[in-house]
């Protein structure tokens, strides 16, 4: 577990750099135009990092939780409902060991 | 008031807070339980309470958040981090630079107050304001306020729930974290036009993770998957 001032420095850093993404698009605006191609490419790397991560994630785990995350986007689509997403795929993850899985 | 104009005054009001509040206040009880899991998986992760506590008041953003949680291991990999954080959230730079053409008009001060707590349902709601003719910035502050309070609240609650409950896995919550970030990305893909790019970000991520350092294969990952989505783009319609 990292130690009680790197974790603050984390934060505060991870903070600064949330800061900066919410005020910079409209700073840049000021300075240039936002091209089709580079908004394109702002609104996949959003997504891309998150399949990323979801994706590492599975490749280093195991079917349990490659079952919890099937179910999520299975109700994520079915429902359009993100509460009942995770809390599906909670759920399976939790029967999963009460199955002895 | 005359009918809106690109040259209107753009101002941020007291009114205009109390407004955003209001209509935003419905909507972000909606962020209470994903603060709520955000907590739990806090506590699940090892965060102190006041880490986590910092962490909701300070970045408030939710999949940024859930993403640091899961690369949160001693030595802290800050670099990587800093990515996966930033790269979570350059949609903020897509939704700062929608709302230019008004919040540019207000003093520094402001614009960083507004765009300061700029979440999506509070950018949605007050671009949708400023294209009706509004002309009050305080709709994203006071919105971005309600949303703030939610987040915080149920941060709260998710971490005395994460305190008190003991064996967390038994219910699940170690996927809590991974299954939030899988509901957003299935909630995200709005055309099947993102489907080549997110693949192409998944199968690198996985191809590089036992080649390269903690995180960077997600960074790999995302920055594959953003230039794909910029090639493909064809000048007809938006990539989201």
């Amino acid at each position: 577990m990292p130690g009680e001032v790197a974790s603050y420095a984390a934060i505060v850093l991870l903070a600064l750099i949330t800061l900066v993404t919410r005020v910079a698009g409209a700073e840049l605006l000021r300075k240039v135009a936002m091209t089709g191609r580079l908004k394109a490419f702002l609104d996949t790397l959003a997504l891309a990092v998150l399949v990323a991560l979801v994706a590492s994630f599975l490749a280093q785990h195991g079917s349990r939780e490659a079952a919890a995350v099937a179910v999520a986007c299975a109700l994520m689509m079915l429902t359009r409902s993100p509460i009942l997403a995770m809390v599906g795929g909670m759920a399976t993850a939790a029967l999963w060991a009460l199955a002895g899985g | 008031m005359s009918s809106s104009t690109t040259t209107d005054a753009v101002t941020l009001t007291r009114a205009g807070v109390v407004s955003g509040l209001l209509r935003l206040g419905p909507f972000a009880l909606f962020a209470v339980p994903f603060g709520m899991a955000f907590g739990v998986a806090a506590v699940e992760r090892g965060l102190s309470v006041a880490q986590a506590l910092l962490m909701s008041a300070l970045v408030f953003a939710g999949a940024a958040q859930f993403a640091a949680l899961e690369l949160w291991a001693a030595p802290l990999p800050y670099l990587s981090l800093a990515l996966v954080v930033f790269a979570v959230n350059a949609r903020h730079l897509v939704m700062g630079a929608a709302l230019a053409p008004w919040i540019n008009r207000l003093p520094p001060a402001l614009r960083l107050a507004s765009l300061g707590v700029m979440s999506d349902a509070n950018f949605a709601a007050s671009h949708a304001a400023f294209e009706a003719g509004g002309r009050d910035a305080g709709v994203l502050l006071g919105g971005g306020l309600a949303l703030w309070l939610a987040w915080m609240t149920g941060t709260v609650v998710g971490l005395g729930a994460g305190a008190s409950i003991g064996d967390l896995d038994r219910f699940g919550v170690d996927v809590v974290m991974v299954v939030f970030l899988a509901a957003v990305v299935t909630g995200g893909v709005r055309t099947h036009r993102l489907v080549p790019p997110l693949a192409v970000a998944g199968a690198v991520a996985v191809l590089t993770l036992a080649l390269l350092p903690t995180g960077w294969n997600v960074i790999a990952g995302a920055v594959a998957g953003g230039l794909v989505g910029a090639l493909r783009y064809d000048g007809s319609t938006d990539a989201g």
